[in-house]
């Protein structure tokens, strides 16, 4: 799942900046409900919306004169007692900078196991990706640049019967781009990945798969791909315009398939 | 029948509509005296997935100066196959389609389930999409580096069909050709002098020559579809992608001690004009992207000498910004000028210090729902992410922006409109419908909203004319019909028609249903918007004394009490919230300017009036949950008492979402307890509220900011300054009990709010 990601943002140079969620993530769209509940009414008193006293059938409540009246808030929340008491005192915490709490008293851990009912459950399937910088995986073998360049190379020659030559020419110039960039090691491995899946979808003629592919690596490699991906762009929209028949891409290919995002 | 909130929340899913009021006081004296006006809230259009497209246009009514449009609440006789209307009662024949009409076949438009409804107009060509980006070049190479590559993402979001253009500005501006042949060629203009349209056309050889201005209503010639600087993305895209990568910082030098000279008023101005002079009455968005004020030419808000600071509220006050008229001025012009052709204007403003937002609000603010964006640079996710989330789509592939839109309101004859606040202009249409009483844009009962999107929200004011002791109107229930025209982002023009009707009740022998069907949340965002266009003229002060005024006022009228008695005061349950967001409001960045910018009051305000309710109620009072051993993520009161060491809280503020953790939390965290397997329920609480902040992060527009602290930590004050202060240092009788944290500060607390306001609610001498 390399299209689902957040990564941070760049607090050098923006104030609090929210970390920055992948092009996959944007459209994947929220699984949960939002969170705009407000307070809940205190039961001693009720500012927020206070619960009828003595149950006045609904007509009533407007006038009854028995409601509760504004009251402020409560100094003390519900449950003041929820004071997490130590664990058993043979359980010392192993790090010494804990020792000092303000209060001058050893700082009780935190309560051990149990079931953790602190996380809301999501409301659909899970989608989302641990938040922060994530370790490369890599599971697979790096795409070979043959592989990717060839298909391409393919249907930019199938291009040159419909389109102009000059487009052509702008198309050939920006994959000799993605060549260099390619083989002098500037493409991360995800984008070469990903390079890989867009042309596996050009090869079986899944346009839309394609640019949806090309999308996301503009959104989330912008820096990386941004001189070249035009192109790439390009090609796709003029191949797709183009009879089926022009568009004889080579069946053997070396390389395996692999499921793409969407 | 349903409960109050039930029917609220119905009606607002369904229409998209809230009212203070859903039962209306049937006089004008008693409508008067309800303090909080008649108003509603209205999305015109708000996300309705479920609405089938009508591929026919609407019916309306005969008479001219109706010309309602047929709805689920008119009266129709089948067998004549007249319907009348239940506005002014005309009645109406059905057209030639409609022969087939009878009880149960009737079309669409007169179920009840289709109180709103969409109706897709067929004639009429399908316009493009049309986005000319204006670029400052004078910002640092790594912000322009950013800027450089989010133009060039943005073109992969854009449909292959969208026009886009391109205009560079620093000290000079540049209008870029947009040629195919590879070779870049850009026309300059001086940033110190202003043109008209019709310079800038003869300038640029535009070959539109028919008058722009005025042309509405008019059949215009159909315009071209592209010219040299109007291309559509799927001819150009490579050669635009090489042009941005290959914008340069501004070349002219700039000396120590200097701003660089910024022409972004010339700029802006040669943007509307060019897409005046080609594409009038067509959907446009001008997307400014700036990275400092004007310094230069028409529209500067500050000079170049950088030991002057720009204008700050205290020069405001002792009017000594030197520039700040005149370039309002300057920006209103533009804005008006942008506004008749349909054209949004867009700002996305990155830098430190101020860049004028105060001065170039309008252009937002007038043209519709744009956006207004203020980043610290272009290099941050702040930025990019809220620029992507422009081009976002909705479950039908389509772009979630809508253009060129007009809103029409048609009333029941005891009921007229008095104005709109929100993102829209004047149409100036007069009718029998609008009042004299001017409430915001007024006078009309047409506005222009250049561009919307789902939750831009426009607050109407109404007016009950119904005379005194005048019996209750006909029928029993007061009408009102929304008429919204766009062009929706696949170009089709659309028609969203909403009908709602609410009962009339005699407010001195009913006064207890039209109390019950107060809403509070409604009421107070109506409230809202009022307070903060007070506050773009009027003294600080005075806004907030006449909000307590009116506070004061709702309390005497639906309070009940014993005179001189405050302890005996007690307001009913459907107004329990509302002093309370009163308190909030006064307290928020949208009536206090102290600690803001000038450019930060704007933008805030430019916010809060276009959102929806839902994230209005958020800006006011934000919404903290806290999280915690004890049980799920709970919603807790906005209060210091809320805050505890054994809690995580996490603050939705709809600008910043913060998550804090309490003194101890933070120290176990410190202390490295979530590594530790044995405390894995320990790491799950702390990632919860970072899930949940994700999810509000992930749906949310503009980006909010992103704050992590915790218990003592320096930015714990953007809670701390939003908790109402019940404990503080004045009474630290609760210091060393576990039941909040005090807080440092003067201001009042809710406590003490409440208890001056009952004292003079009751008091006879008020």
């Amino acid at each position: 799942m390399d299209d689902l990601f957040v990564k941070p943002g760049n607090q050098e140079r923006g104030w609090n900046d929210p970390p920055q969620f992948s092009y996959g993530l944007q459209v994947a769209g929220s699984t949960r409900s939002p969170l705009t509940k407000r307070g809940p009414p205190p039961p001693a008193a009720g500012l927020q919306a206070p619960p009828p006293c003595g149950d006045p059938s609904p007509d009533q409540q407007a006038t009854s004169p028995h409601l509760h009246g504004i009251t402020p808030p409560p100094h003390k929340m519900t449950t003041p007692t929820h004071r997490i008491t130590p664990p058993p005192s043979g359980v010392t915490p192993p790090l010494s900078q804990a020792t000092s709490s303000p209060c001058g008293s050893r700082l009780p851990p935190p309560p051990k196991g149990g079931p953790c009912p602190m996380s809301r459950p999501p409301s659909g399937p899970d989608s989302k990706a641990p938040c922060g910088p994530r370790a490369e995986p890599d599971p697979q073998p790096e795409p070979d640049l043959q592989a990717v360049s060839s298909v391409l190379a393919e249907a930019l020659e199938a291009c040159r019967q419909n389109v102009s030559r000059q487009v052509c020419e702008d198309i050939a110039k920006r994959l000799r781009l993605l060549e260099d960039s390619w083989t002098s090691g500037r493409l991360s491995s995800t984008v070469k990945r990903r390079m890989n899946a867009l042309t596996l979808e050009m090869k079986s003629s899944h346009w839309s798969a394609a640019d949806d592919i090309h999308r996301s690596l503009m959104v989330d490699h912008v820096t990386e791909v941004s001189q070249w991906m035009v192109g790439i762009k390009r090609l796709i929209a003029e191949t797709r315009n183009l009879s089926p028949e022009l568009l004889a891409f080579s069946p053997a290919d070396p390389v395996q398939p692999e499921p793409v995002g969407n | 029948m349903a409960t109050f909130p039930e029917f609220i929340s119905q009606n607002e899913e369904r229409d998209g509509v809230r009212f203070s009021w859903n039962v209306w006081p049937s006089s004008r004296l008693e409508a008067t005296r309800m303090v909080v006006p008649l108003a509603a809230l209205l999305t015109p259009l708000r996300e309705r997935p479920d609405l089938p497209p009508i591929q026919y246009e609407p019916v309306l009514c005969s008479r001219a100066t109706c010309r309602a449009v047929l709805n689920p609440l008119c009266q129709v006789d089948y067998r004549a196959k007249l319907w009348a209307c239940n506005f002014c009662y005309q009645r109406n024949q059905f057209p030639p389609t409609y022969t087939g009409i009878s009880e149960v076949n009737q079309p669409a438009e007169l179920l009840p389930q289709f109180s709103t409804i969409e109706y897709v107009v067929q004639r009429g060509p399908q316009m493009p999409l049309i986005f000319l980006y204006v670029v400052d070049t004078c910002m640092e190479d790594e912000d322009l580096q950013a800027l450089k590559e989010s133009l060039q993402m943005s073109l992969s979001l854009l449909p292959p069909t969208a026009l886009v253009g391109l205009i560079t500005f620093g000290r000079m501006v540049q209008v870029h050709e947009l040629g195919c042949e590879g070779i870049s060629k850009s026309y300059v203009f001086r940033g110190t002098k202003d043109l008209s349209a019709k310079q800038l056309q003869e300038m640029l050889g535009l070959t539109k020559p028919s008058a722009a201005q005025g042309a509405r209503g008019q059949q215009a010639p159909q315009p071209p579809l592209s010219n040299r600087f109007l291309q559509p993305v799927q001819k150009i895209d490579m050669n635009l992608t090489d042009l941005l990568g290959e914008l340069q910082r501004d070349p002219w030098p700039v000396t120590q001690g200097k701003r660089p000279l910024r022409s972004l008023g010339v700029a802006m101005s040669i943007a509307v004009g060019l897409l005046e002079c080609t594409f009038p009455n067509t959907g446009a968005r001008i997307m400014t992207f700036i990275g400092g004020p004007a310094t230069q030419g028409p529209g500067m808000v500050v000079g170049d000498e950088l030991k002057t600071p720009i204008r700050s509220w205290h020069d405001i006050e002792k009017d000594n910004a030197k520039y700040m008229k005149k370039s309002t001025k300057h920006y209103e012009a533009l804005a008006s000028r942008a506004s008749a052709n349909g054209h949004i204007m867009d700002i996305y403003a990155c830098a430190l210090d101020q860049t004028g937002l105060l001065e170039m609000k309008c252009c937002p603010n007038h043209t519709g729902y744009c956006y207004m964006v203020m980043a610290d640079s272009f290099n941050t996710s702040l930025f990019k992410q809220t620029f992507q989330r422009v081009f976002a789509k909705d479950e039908q592939g389509t772009f979630k922006m809508a253009f060129a839109a007009t809103l029409e309101i048609k009333t029941s004859r005891e009921i007229k409109v008095s104005g709109a606040i929100g993102p829209c202009v004047s149409l100036n249409a007069k009718g029998p419908c609008v009042s004299e009483n001017e409430i915001g844009t007024g006078g009309t009962c047409q506005w222009k909203m250049c561009g919307l999107d789902p939750s831009t929200t426009l607050a109407l004011y109404l007016e009950v004319v119904n005379q005194h002791n005048a019996p209750i109107p006909q029928g029993g229930r007061g009408a009102l019909q929304f008429v919204t025209q766009y062009q929706h982002s696949s170009g089709q023009r659309r028609i969203r028609v909403t009908t709602t009707a609410r009962n009339w009740a005699d407010a001195q022998t009913q006064i207890q249903s039209i109390a019950a069907s107060f809403d509070q949340e409604a009421a107070a965002i109506l409230m809202a918007r009022l307070a903060v266009q007070r506050a773009e003229s009027e003294e600080g002060p005075d806004v907030l004394r006449w909000l307590d005024r009116q506070l004061i006022r709702l309390c005497q009228k639906f309070g009940d009490y014993h005179k001189d008695d405050p302890n005996s005061f007690r307001f009913s349950e459907t107004f329990s919230l509302y002093p309370q967001f009163m308190f909030h409001l006064r307290r928020s960045p949208f009536l206090q300017v102290f600690n803001n910018s000038p450019d930060e009051s704007s933008y805030y305000r430019h916010q809060f009036v276009r959102h929806d309710l839902t994230q209005a109620l958020i800006m006011v009072q934000p919404v903290l949950y806290a999280y915690s051993f004890n049980g799920p993520p709970e919603p807790v009161l906005l209060d210091s008492s809320s805050i505890l060491p054994d809690r995580i809280l996490l603050m939705d503020t709809f600008f910043q979402i913060l998550i804090y953790h309490g003194e101890m939390v933070a120290q176990w965290r410190k202390a490295g307890y979530q590594e530790m397997t044995e405390y894995e329920n320990f790491r799950h609480l702390l990632q919860a509220p970072v899930d949940d902040a994700q999810e509000l992060l992930h749906t949310r527009f503009p980006m909010p900011r992103y704050i992590d602290t915790e218990h003592g930590g320096s930015q714990a004050r953007f809670l701390l300054s939003k908790v109402n202060p019940s404990q503080t240092h004045n009474n630290m009788y609760n210091w060393g009990q576990e039941s909040g944290a005090p807080i440092l500060t003067d201001d009042v607390s809710l406590q003490v709010f409440m208890d001056h306001l009952k004292k003079l609610a009751v008091s006879s001498a008020a």
